[in-house]
């Protein structure tokens, strides 16, 4: 699934520098359009659908990967 | 481009684009080309939604007065993407929004750098239901759901391209199972089906699409495998017969390889081969045309006759889409059938000066006006063969020409034979006693009769009279233009430099040049 999510970041924000630690804080072209683009793609791909309280969280690697964790574990 | 918008629509552009801030026009900063996208407000109080649709109007005009005249503009069209009626009767919101496209349609009519682009066509592909994702819309204004955006961007890139490339031509059509169903040759001239019940009347109503098509510039042909007699036989006695030699410029009815009849055809019509679509019931055959002549478009025929209708639409929408038809673009067929004729007249004439002087050749020059500027763009976005330097040029691009002094003329050439209009141009620029030809292209049409060299003669005569001695002209090397390379050559340029791509040619000018009096030129 890491390698999943990264592929994803990595054309939204269309740069290969995506790490599994990377966040909004520390990649510039994480602005908030972008973050929608990739919420499209995420719930494209894992066939689900986040609520806007929980796209707001979803600002780095680790708290996108435990929002589609725990939806995939309901 | 630069877009002006009230809405985040940032998802429906892949392309480098920088947009206005939401609903601000205080900045309009230089662009090659900019776009209005405004959608109507989303809003339950209707006249607090009127007023801010009239407040549109308003922008749009001040917009469109601000951007300089000779820099590509697109509208699109102002939808409602939230309509809620509670009474059928109230028309009043729709009524503000046809106000605003209604001023569309006139500022495009008034300048001619506008285009009205037609967004309620894009919507109607969809479901309404799906045109707002509202969670994004709250989110962050994103007024078109992600779920369309792919859609609207190949929309998107398919507009813009209709509105910059050239269309095609020419279409080659079969006729046994293509125009008719049957085979004439076994079932005779009132055997085969174009009228009455299922399958004749679907063949019925893809000729009259097709003589539309005829009549909107688009050049028909037939090729086919039959006798020419049979053929001309049922065109003349089969009373169901809606596409008929009238509208047809030139046809291939024999047993010949397809592909070097339409080869034959392009050099008789003297258009590319790259400007045709064939359109053949037959696998075989469209495979054959599509490897020998990998440039002919040659689209997938239905294979039930009640396809044809959604078989002419993608024929309209892939190939002869244009924004504004041009009336040469309406007297094409007959031009190209006068042309036909040209040619075997000229088959009489071994010497080709008896026959020039046979054809009462008579060419009008004609400055660039209000009227003809349409057509010089679309000469310099259509013409590849006869083209020296192949710039391609918009009708802004020309009226700022016109605007810097620059000599823009264009020739009208008719014969006995019927008129062919305006088929060539040529844009001079002039500094003191120098001039330099931009822009020298003609239409293959009317090639072959030395034309071009009283054209060219002709107008270095003008520039000779208005003070011009030195006159600088350019070849550029296309694909498509080698038999132009020595034009100049043959005019008397003396070459001046020459690089694998381009020649630069100079001309002295003493006095004016001899041209052969059996044309009759006006100027």
């Amino acid at each position: 699934m890491d390698e999943k999510i990264i592929e994803l970041m990595k054309s939204a924000f269309n740069t290969d520098d995506i790490t599994t630690m990377t966040s909004q804080s520390n990649c510039e072209k994480w602005d908030s359009l972008h973050h929608l683009n990739l919420i499209v793609e995420l719930e494209d791909a894992f066939d689900m659908e986040f609520e806007p309280e929980e796209i707001a969280e979803m600002k780095s690697f680790s708290t996108i990967k435990q929002q589609i964790t725990a939806k995939q574990g309901k | 481009m630069f877009v002006f918008r009230n809405y985040t629509i940032e998802n429906l552009f892949d392309e480098p684009v920088r947009f206005s801030g939401y609903d601000n026009l205080s900045d309009i900063p230089e662009s090659d080309s900019y776009l209005w996208f405004y959608i109507a407000p989303i809003g339950t109080d209707n006249k607090q939604t009127i007023a801010e649709i009239n407040g549109i109007a308003d922008k749009l005009k001040f917009v469109a007065d601000s951007i300089p005249p000779s820099t590509p503009f697109y509208i699109l069209t102002l939808e409602n993407l939230f309509k809620v009626v509670v009474s059928d009767t109230d028309r009043i919101v729709d009524k503000a929004i046809k106000t605003v496209n209604d001023l569309a349609w006139k500022i495009a009519s008034e300048r001619t750098n506008v285009r009205v682009i037609d967004f309620g066509e894009f919507l109607s592909l969809h479901n309404p239901d799906t045109w707002i994702n509202w969670k994004f819309y709250f989110m962050s204004q994103m007024i078109i759901s992600p779920s369309i955006a792919p859609a609207f961007k190949d929309w998107w890139r398919k507009k813009i391209s209709e509105l910059t490339f050239p269309r095609k031509k020419c279409l080659v059509l079969d006729l046994d199972n293509t125009l008719w169903s049957g085979i004439l040759g076994e079932d005779g001239i009132s055997g085969v089906k174009m009228n009455g019940d299922y399958p004749g009347n679907a063949f019925m109503y893809f000729q009259e699409a097709l003589v539309s098509l005829a009549n909107s510039g688009v050049i028909l042909t037939v090729c086919s495998k039959n006798n020419e007699t049979d053929v001309k036989e049922l065109w003349e006695k089969n009373p169901f017969v809606k596409l008929g030699p009238k509208h047809i410029a030139a046809y291939r009815i024999n047993w010949q390889n397809k592909a070097d009849n339409i080869r034959e055809l392009a050099a008789e019509l003297n258009i590319g081969i790259d400007s045709m679509v064939f359109v053949d019931d037959n696998p075989t055959e469209r495979e054959l045309v599509r490897q020998q002549l990998p440039t002919v478009a040659v689209p997938d025929f239905p294979k039930r006759p009640y396809g044809l209708m959604e078989f002419y639409k993608s024929l309209v929408n892939d190939y002869f889409r244009t924004y504004r038809l041009t009336s040469e673009d309406l007297e094409k067929t007959e031009q190209y059938k006068a042309n036909a004729q040209r040619a075997s007249e000229k088959s009489k004439f071994t010497d080709l000066t008896d026959f020039i002087k046979s054809l009462d050749i008579r060419i009008d020059i004609i400055g660039a006006n209000e009227f003809n500027t349409p057509r010089i763009a679309q000469m310099t976005q259509k013409t590849n063969q006869f083209n020296l330097t192949t710039h391609r040029y918009t009708e802004a691009d020309i009226n700022s020409f016109i605007e810097k002094g620059d000599d823009v003329f264009c020739i009208s050439v008719s014969d006995r034979f019927g008129d062919n209009g305006i088929t060539g141009e040529i844009i001079v620029r002039k500094e003191g006693e120098t001039a330099e030809i931009d822009t020298l292209l003609l239409s293959c049409r009317i090639l072959g009769k030395e034309i071009e060299k009283a054209f060219v003669k002709s107008v270095l005569n003008i520039l000779y009279d208005g003070g011009i001695r030195i006159v600088k002209a350019k070849y550029i090397q296309t694909q498509k233009n080698g038999q132009v390379a020595d034009f100049y050559d043959k005019i008397g340029f003396t070459l001046t430099s020459s690089t694998d791509k381009e020649k630069e040619y100079e001309l002295k000018l003493y006095n004016k040049l001899p041209i052969p009096e059996y044309y009759n030129i006006t100027k």
